[in-house]
């Protein structure tokens, strides 16, 4: 209920604001317990540095490669002790004797062995890991119930189809448990492994501002990494309900919310906001080093954008009625209910503002030329289906396309590492600049029908059905000419031939322009499209890469 | 195809730990024919049929059953695979015989159908109630064309409206043709005279077979069938036998 949802936000709110009065009001001396505001400030402060978001890098990498390190050989080996009995009694006893020394306890040792390095490090938090998952597993693979493999086996199967279909299902629910415990594990340990022996990490940072009493750096520090771990624990519950569906469907009701939110964002949209920075940055990347941190958030930047781009057109197409049920994405998905109109928008909102304050940050550190590309781009964006000359209707949106979601994007991913105007950089995204027209083009060739009845003119009825075909042609052909002229003229490097492997799914693809007329068959030449820009795209990004190296 | 009936001769099997579930069984099955299984609990009712199913083996005396008939069975707490959904839940047996996805898929599909659970396909067990579980139950069995389906208490947890319908429903498939040879085990005495022609009682435990009974009951509509006064008669004669048995078996339980 969401009521009960609100209710539920209410009690921490309440501790917040009591707080900040509390201080405000000199009942708490700010020097020991600095305002909730204070640590917001710190926070913003540590992040928009990029020290902060360093720091929480380092945890989650040595987090991740420590329970990847642990987490899968324990998941093998208890899987294996479960199903066989002299593995069992080789591993459990060792196992259960380990378990409950406190993983911590051991770093010294750990140090000693390994010495004060990155690998210590990792090695406790594997260790614990480790001895957590096995047991876990252990005990997952042999509680199943053992009428399960009779029926099984009365039905047919083998050994190893036992396997499959029985042992592993029936047992996986357990090994998730064990994983969820085990990463719970790992985010404590890596704070204590780092208030000890280390120059940077989150627990670090907390240690450190604890000694020069910079309290409200250490709780912003705290802040971010029971932010981690929410993201974490959200993170591996989605991963339970995508590998245990069946324990889900009735408990709740509800659609396993990456599930939902998937639908609602439309992700694989997002091949289009990610393939130009990604190809900005590896062209820039020939000339010398990259700052990891800006591409990053230009990519999460971009994303974002093209997030809320999604979220709004489907609230605004909510509020008009023109979707239909069987519309795909959040249209569809408020319109079965399943979200609220509010909560759309508000996504949208969230989106736009985080897309805005990365920009305005990219912004701050590499001059006003990304706000000029910026601001147009916005303005197009805008122009491009409101206003009285809007692009999308008079036949220019395939246009806009090719310019914005292609050179101006690669060139502005481009100018945060080398801020120069390259016009290599513009002519290296012709590609992508094909193929993201591509998409559109699809789009508005499955529409035809429907358009020139509504009197919308996109390229596409202005041609009528035969010259949007050839249009089709020539943008899919148009990506693998310009990619063997760019060769050909030494404006790309010879490996971004690669992407002559998807040669055949875009031949496919016009195939099926050439031969179809109705709608709902040339709705998968639109998905398809979409598949081609990613393949095709990040196939090209991969030759600049290799490039690189030779 | 099995041409052997399934034959126990002086069969009887005791458990690991002692407890003696079957003694002294001679019974001869016939192929295609339609057989129920009725007696107080505890009986060994089940054991008599994991024998056949050859998930047990009987300790004295033999028990044969044609080598190569495919078994299948239906399971009085259903035991379906939660993990899976309907579909693949029915075409199991098919898919580990290495029946090809698509195949299986369509088989799934067909049986779905036929018991009217062709909305819920890709559904996972739980979000079934108890009849429509025992439907995939029966569907999985009877998918992989089986010789011998054994059926074991399918519909005892189930309410009495829904337990008429799944009657009406085996009696149909057996009518089809589907069922093999079918071993019926049961609670209910009119259970056992609707669905099968002939009627095994057994003994309190440890099992014997104390009565064996082919009603002669002309094949009209259940509901008609249920009012002839031969199936009353059928109904008085069985829970003579068999009432004192349950009685013993009570005592038993309180002792
Ligand atoms: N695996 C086993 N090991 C030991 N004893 C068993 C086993 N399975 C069943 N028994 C015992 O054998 C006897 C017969 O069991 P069985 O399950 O065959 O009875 P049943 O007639 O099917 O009973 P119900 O009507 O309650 O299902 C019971 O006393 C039971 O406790
Ligand atoms: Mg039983």
């Amino acid at each position: 209920m969401p009521q009960n949802r609100w209710l539920s936000w209410l009690s921490p709110l309440l501790l917040v604001v009591l707080w900040e009065g509390a201080v405000q009001l000199g009942i708490l001396n700010r020097i020991f317990i600095p305002p909730p505001s204070e640590v917001v400030v710190a926070l913003i402060k540590g992040l928009a540095d990029g020290s902060l978001l360093a720091d929480v890098v380092i945890s989650s990498e040595r987090i991740a490669l420590g329970f990847l390190i642990g987490a899968i050989p324990a998941t093998v080996l208890g899987i294996w002790s479960g199903l066989n009995r002299t593995v069992y009694l080789l591993v459990r006893p060792l196992a259960t004797m380990l378990y409950p020394v406190p993983k911590i306890a051991l770093l010294p040792l750990v140090i000693v062995v390994l010495g004060i390095g990155e690998v210590s490090k990792i090695a406790t938090v594997a260790l614990s890991v480790f001895l957590m998952v096995v047991i876990h597993t252990i005990g997952g693979v042999m509680q199943v119930d053992q009428r399960y493999f009779e029926v099984g086996r009365l039905y047919g199967a083998n050994q190893r189809t036992l396997f499959r279909t029985v042992a592993l299902p029936a047992s996986l629910p357990a090994i998730i448990e064990g994983w969820k415990l085990a990463m719970g594990f790992a985010l404590t340990l890596i704070v204590g492994v780092e208030f000890v022996g280390a120059s940077n990490g989150i627990g670090y940072r907390i240690w450190q501002s604890y000694e020069l009493y910079a309290i409200a750096d250490m709780m912003a520090a705290v802040c971010l990494i029971a932010a981690l771990g929410w993201v974490i624990t959200l993170g591996l519950d989605e991963v339970e309900r995508l590998l245990v569906p069946w324990r889900h469907t009735v408990k709740e009701s509800r659609m396993p919310l990456l599930k939902k939110w998937w639908g609602a964002v439309r992700p694989w949209s997002y091949t289009a906001a990610i393939v130009p920075v990604l190809l900005g940055a590896a062209i820039a990347a020939q000339q010398g080093g990259l700052n990891w941190l800006w591409l990053v958030l230009a990519l999460i930047g971009s994303i974002a954008i093209q997030g809320g781009t999604n979220l709004m057109n489907d609230y605004y197409d909510y509020k008009k009625g023109t979707d239909t049920p069987a519309v795909k994405g959040t249209g569809g998905a408020l319109l079965r209910g399943e979200m609220t109109p509010q909560q759309i928008f508000w996504a949208g909102i969230l989106a736009f503002a985080l897309g805005s304050a990365i920009g305005l940050y990219l912004v701050s550190v590499t001059g006003p030329f990304i706000l000029w590309l910026g601001l147009c781009s916005v303005a197009v964006g805008y122009f491009y289906t409101a206003g009285p000359f809007a692009l999308a209707y008079v036949g220019l949106g395939e246009v806009a396309v090719f310019i914005f979601m292609g050179p101006v994007m690669v060139l502005g991913s481009y100018y945060l590492q080398q801020p120069v105007i390259a016009w290599p950089a513009i002519w290296a995204a012709l590609p992508v600049s094909f193929v993201v027209a591509a998409i559109l083009h699809a789009n508005n060739l499955r529409d035809i029908d429907t358009d020139i009845l509504n009197h919308k003119r996109t390229l596409a009825t202005m041609l009528g059905r035969s010259g949007a075909r050839i249009e089709y042609y020539v943008l899919v052909g148009g990506a693998f000419v310009s990619v063997l002229l760019l060769v050909a003229l030494g404006l790309a490097p010879w490996p971004t031939l690669i992407s002559f492997a998807m040669a055949p799914l875009a031949w496919r693809l016009m195939r099926t322009a050439a031969t179809e007329e109705a709608a709902e068959k040339l709705h998968p030449v639109l998905r398809g499209s979409a598949l081609l820009h990613m393949r095709f795209g990040m196939l090209y990004v991969i030759g600049w890469v290799i490039a690189l190296w030779i | 195809m099995q041409a052997a009936p399934i034959v126990f001769a002086q069969a009887g099997l005791t458990y690991p730990n002692g407890v003696e579930a079957l003694a002294d069984i001679s019974l001869t099955i016939a192929t295609r024919s339609a057989v129920a299984v009725v007696g107080p609990s505890g009986c060994g009712k089940t054991t008599l049929l994991r024998t056949i199913a050859g998930l047990e083996r009987v300790s004295t005396g033999t028990l044969s059953v044609a080598a190569d008939a495919t078994r299948a069975m239906v399971f009085q707490s259903g035991l379906l695979f939660p993990w899976m959904s309907v579909a693949d839940n029915i075409s199991y047996g098919l898919m580990t015989r290495g029946v090809p996805l698509a195949q299986c898929r369509e088989r799934a599909r067909v049986w779905a159908d036929r018991m009217g659970l062709q909305r819920f396909i890709d559904a996972y067990p739980h979000q079934l109630s108890g009849g429509m579980q025992q439907r995939v139950g029966i569907a999985r069995a009877l998918a992989i064309q089986p010789d011998i389906v054994l059926f074991d208490e399918p519909f005892a947890a189930l309410d009495a409206q829904t337990r008429l319908l799944m009657q009406e429903l085996v009696c149909d498939l057996q009518r089809q043709g589907v069922c093999g040879t079918m071993v019926f085990v049961t609670h209910a005495i009119d259970e056992a005279l609707i669905v099968a022609d002939r009627i095994i009682v057994m003994s309190a435990r440890p099992g014997r077979i104390i009565a064996d009974i082919t009603p002669q009951l002309p094949d009209v509509p259940i509901a008609e069938k249920r009012a002839l006064p031969a199936f009353n008669q059928a109904f008085a004669d069985i829970w003579a036998q068999i009432r004192s048995e349950v009685e013993l078996q009570m005592h038993e339980g309180v002792r």
